[in-house]
């Protein structure tokens, strides 16, 4: 049995080629077959997820079907009432596989949870959101087939982009006009070779080729202060581009796969490493995930800490609520020391930004803004970034911690 | 709509054209040519990627570079390694450096498809590490890392329907990387049964050997570490002028003396400070290799494969079995009567079957510097193979006869007790 990463090699790309021939044509010709774009999600959900990787594949089943139960009995619910505690009780429970999935790890010493999949927390977010949308009453018209698309749209199954699901529903529907559709033709082709590049050529290159030398260097030159050495910088730089290319590589992947099938699925990345400042950063990495932080998770808490006068100060709220978010996206990239003290770090850094970005503008006089600054600020940002993907990386725990 | 498709579609169609043109062609692009520098940088690199390929193997091979196949010991390069000696005394021979950490038998035998030609009639070193000869054989990603599809189909493209064959598709199928492709896989189940490959499967094969040709013609010459090489070139500046055995033999003593001055096995500082000091503490090593046992492994079975491959291709070989340093296995309980009897099964196996060039250096574990660490080769000990690796390689050799016998790949001989050699002799033929 064939069994593939999404995107992973030339066969899977060869396959999603021929694939997607049937469904432009139809496209071209104003028409959208449902019933083949079901058949091919599930020809690719199936290579994904079957074969050797059949309890995954299990596991999804299973949990798909619990998220449709609780977006569908909360629509249900939300035509006639409209209590808190219900709603909060759905959230919780929707979360529940994934918080199981990511505290086994830390508990279990290192063993993987059962009920896990490749993708899980992407699915997550977008069950959640449906449900919150459905309580703020912008989310109407829920209906159990176009969740299921939603969910299991394949090209971004596997780690996002994030879509929402009325902006999905909305493509879902529509045809796009003919001059319209032949654009996001050529987007999407461009897209998926620049990906080629990013993937194949620039993340391999920092990931598999320099990354494992540097680390040698850098195990082998352990014994100064904290264990810090240059091949430790050279690392961080390295793993800095892996990251991005490699993530930016398949998001385009996926973004360019979408804008084929007809589905303007959104940017993830969006030239991230010209950011001037951390809050401008998150804005351009990670879009869709930083997003659905900001809109999910910042908005939320700062709009509950208002209406219960937590904290006198709308700063202060502003600020806390930075931490509790980045301290959320640290416990969901995984439960170890690292991966908080990332989240903690990027809390710490929006904080300071913010207080910084104040003083700057109360005293517009003294503090000077040219071109220079400008590309000390871009410089101060990138590495900051990198700094932290360094912690992110957990090789700190690998050089500090393994004999 | 067809022109604006065509401006989308057009450059993607002719770009997989070209590279699908490139890559099924059977001629090659004038890559081919392997340079001087290039050869050298290979011979000592000790990259899986020259190990997994072909060309530049093949172009140094054709010079006069001899395959030294064998495993980590290659990588300890003091002033008196063989290429280190052969490079400083312009040698009529330079050593090919085949094998790195985790190579065994199997790999070798796999190595060993690809450059036939260059091993037909000629001479070759092997150096067999008892170490590989533990319970389960060769570790499965250890084999799996030095795997080369490449050399699997060149194999495929000449195998023979005997047993040196459909045992190498047998073991092949026991690891989890033949799954790597999976027409491959089903011509090797074939292969493994006895039957011969459909058409549809040797036209793959085909197909996918001339592709992998092409990539590693593109591809082999990149990003090949240099600095074992600059390594060499230091290690051969220590060295006098002319050579002398006497001399070169009192320089290795004084090498070694210097560098193994902070503990009591003689093992080089710079690899007893390198993980093995921290391992020590504690004392959970003393002992630790008390019931360890080199005499029945799937190995013995492996090792026979590469004996086969020798004597098809007629070459003439010089084997090398190294001693294990006494002062440590001492300290962690290994028994030298079980290496002893090691060293018997394995001479065994290649003196009854013509093998008769043996560097048999397992008496020499007590000599002081002659292990660089626990089971390494170093100054003395290196100075020791090249006594008898320079004249079998420099002077003419009488051609050797080889009767090859397939009882060496059943399950008895891999599991027979050293003990039992004289009636096993007696009984089999």
């Amino acid at each position: 049995m064939l069994s593939f990463e999404p995107y992973g090699n030339p066969t899977y790309f060869a396959l999603l080629g021929v694939a997607m021939i049937p469904l432009m044509i139809g496209l071209l010709y104003g028409k959208r077959s449902r019933l083949y774009e079901t058949l091919i999600s599930i020809f690719f959900l199936v290579l994904t997820f079957g074969g050797p990787k059949w309890t995954q594949g299990i596991a999804l089943i299973i949990y798909i079907l619990y998220e449709v139960a609780l977006t569908w009995g909360y629509a249900v619910y939300r035509k006639q009432k409209n209590s808190g505690p219900v709603f909060y009780l759905l959230v919780i429970l929707a979360i529940l596989p994934l918080t199981i999935v990511k505290v086994t790890p830390a508990v279990e010493n290192g063993q993987a949870s059962l009920i896990g999949f490749l993708g899980i927390s992407y699915l997550t977010f977008r069950a959640v959101q449906t449900m919150m949308e459905t309580r703020d009453g912008t989310l109407k018209n829920y209906q159990v087939m176009t969740f299921l698309q939603f969910m299991l749209f394949f090209p971004t199954i596997s780690s996002g982009p994030i879509d929402r699901y009325r902006r999905f529903e909305h493509d879902y529907r529509t045809v796009p006009s003919r001059e319209k559709y032949l654009g996001m033709i050529q987007k999407g082709i461009r897209y998926i070779f620049v990906g080629f590049l990013y993937k194949f050529l620039l993340a391999y290159y920092f990931g598999t080729i320099l990354m494992p030398k540097l680390q040698v260097m850098a195990m082998h030159s352990r014994g100064g202060f904290m264990d810090l050495s240059w091949p430790v910088l050279g690392y961080m730089y390295a793993y800095s581009a892996d990251l991005f290319f490699d993530f930016a590589g398949y998001s385009l992947f996926a973004v360019g796969t979408s804008y084929l099938m007809g589905i303007e699925t959104p940017m993830n990345f969006k030239q991230p490493w010209r950011s001037p400042n951390i809050k401008d950063f998150w804005n351009r990495w990670h879009i869709t995930l930083s997003f659905w932080f900001r809109d999910f998770i910042y908005m939320r808490l700062v709009f509950w800490f208002m209406k219960h006068r937590i904290f006198k100060s709308p700063r202060t709220t502003a600020n806390v609520t930075y931490i509790i978010n980045m301290l959320v996206m640290g416990f969901w990239h995984g439960v170890t020391w690292y991966y908080i003290t990332y989240g903690l770090f990027h809390g710490v850094a929006l904080v300071v930004n913010d207080a910084w970005l104040r003083y700057k503008k109360k005293h517009r006089a003294s503090v000077p803004h040219n071109g220079f600054t400008q590309i000390f600020a871009i410089f101060l940002t990138a590495n900051l970034v990198c700094f932290s993907f360094l912690i992110f990386s957990g090789f700190l725990n690998t050089l500090w911690f393994t004999k | 709509m067809a022109k604006r498709l065509l401006r989308i579609f057009g450059p993607l169609i002719l770009a997989a054209i070209l590279v699908l043109a490139v890559l099924v062609s059977p001629v090659t692009f004038g890559f081919k040519k392997v340079s001087a520098g290039e050869e050298r940088q290979a011979a000592v690199s000790l990259s899986p990627n020259v190990l997994k390929g072909k060309r530049i193997k093949e172009a140094a091979l054709k010079q006069n570079y001899v395959p030294f196949f064998g495993s980590s010991e290659w990588s300890r390069i003091d002033p008196m390694h063989p290429s280190v000696l052969a490079q400083k005394y312009h040698r009529d021979y330079r050593p090919f450096l085949l094998g790195a950490r985790g190579t065994q038998s199997l790999t070798q035998f796999f190595v060993m498809q690809n450059i036939q030609s260059e091993l037909k009639n000629k001479k070759a070193v092997f150096v067999i590490s008892p170490q590989w000869f533990v319970k389960d054989g060769t570790r499965k990603d250890a084999f799996a890392f030095y795997y080369s599809q490449l050399q699997t189909t060149e194999w495929l493209s000449h195998y023979r329907h005997d047993a040196i064959d459909q045992y190498a598709a047998k073991r092949l199928l026991q690891m989890p990387v033949a799954k790597s492709d999976h027409f491959l896989y089903a011509a090797l189940k074939r292969v493994s049964a006895g039957q011969s490959l459909t058409s549809n499967q040797r036209f793959y094969l085909k197909a996918k050997q001339n592709m992998l040709t092409q990539e590693d013609e593109f591809f082999s010459g990149i990003n090949m570490p240099s600095q074992n090489l600059n390594k060499v070139n230091q290690q051969a500046k220590k060295l006098p002028t002319q050579y002398s055995f006497s001399k070169l033999d009192a320089l290795a003593g004084r090498i070694g003396k210097s560098q193994t001055g902070n503990n009591r096995f003689q093992i080089s500082d710079s690899f007893y400070n390198h993980g093995l000091k921290q391992e020590l503490k504690g004392g959970k090593l003393a002992g630790f290799q008390k019931n360890l046992s080199y005499t029945k492994s799937p190995e013995f079975a492996d090792f026979q494969l590469v004996l086969d491959q020798f004597a098809r291709l007629h070459t003439n070989v010089m084997f090398i079995i190294p001693p294990v340093n006494a002062k440590w296995s001492a300290y962690t309980g290994l028994s030298q009567s079980m290496l002893r009897q090691f060293d018997q099964k394995i001479r065994y196996q290649l003196q009854s079957q013509g093998f008769n060039n043996i560097c048999d250096l397992t008496d020499k574990s007590n000599v002081p510097y002659f292990m660089t660490d626990t089971i390494h080769l170093g100054w003395r000990g290196w100075l020791a193979v090249d006594q008898k690796v320079d004249p079998f390689l420099t002077q003419p050799q009488a051609k050797p006869k080889y009767t090859i016998n397939d009882k060496f790949y059943s399950q008895e001989w891999q599991q027979l007790n050293p003990n039992e050699l004289t009636t096993y002799a007696d009984t089999t033929n």
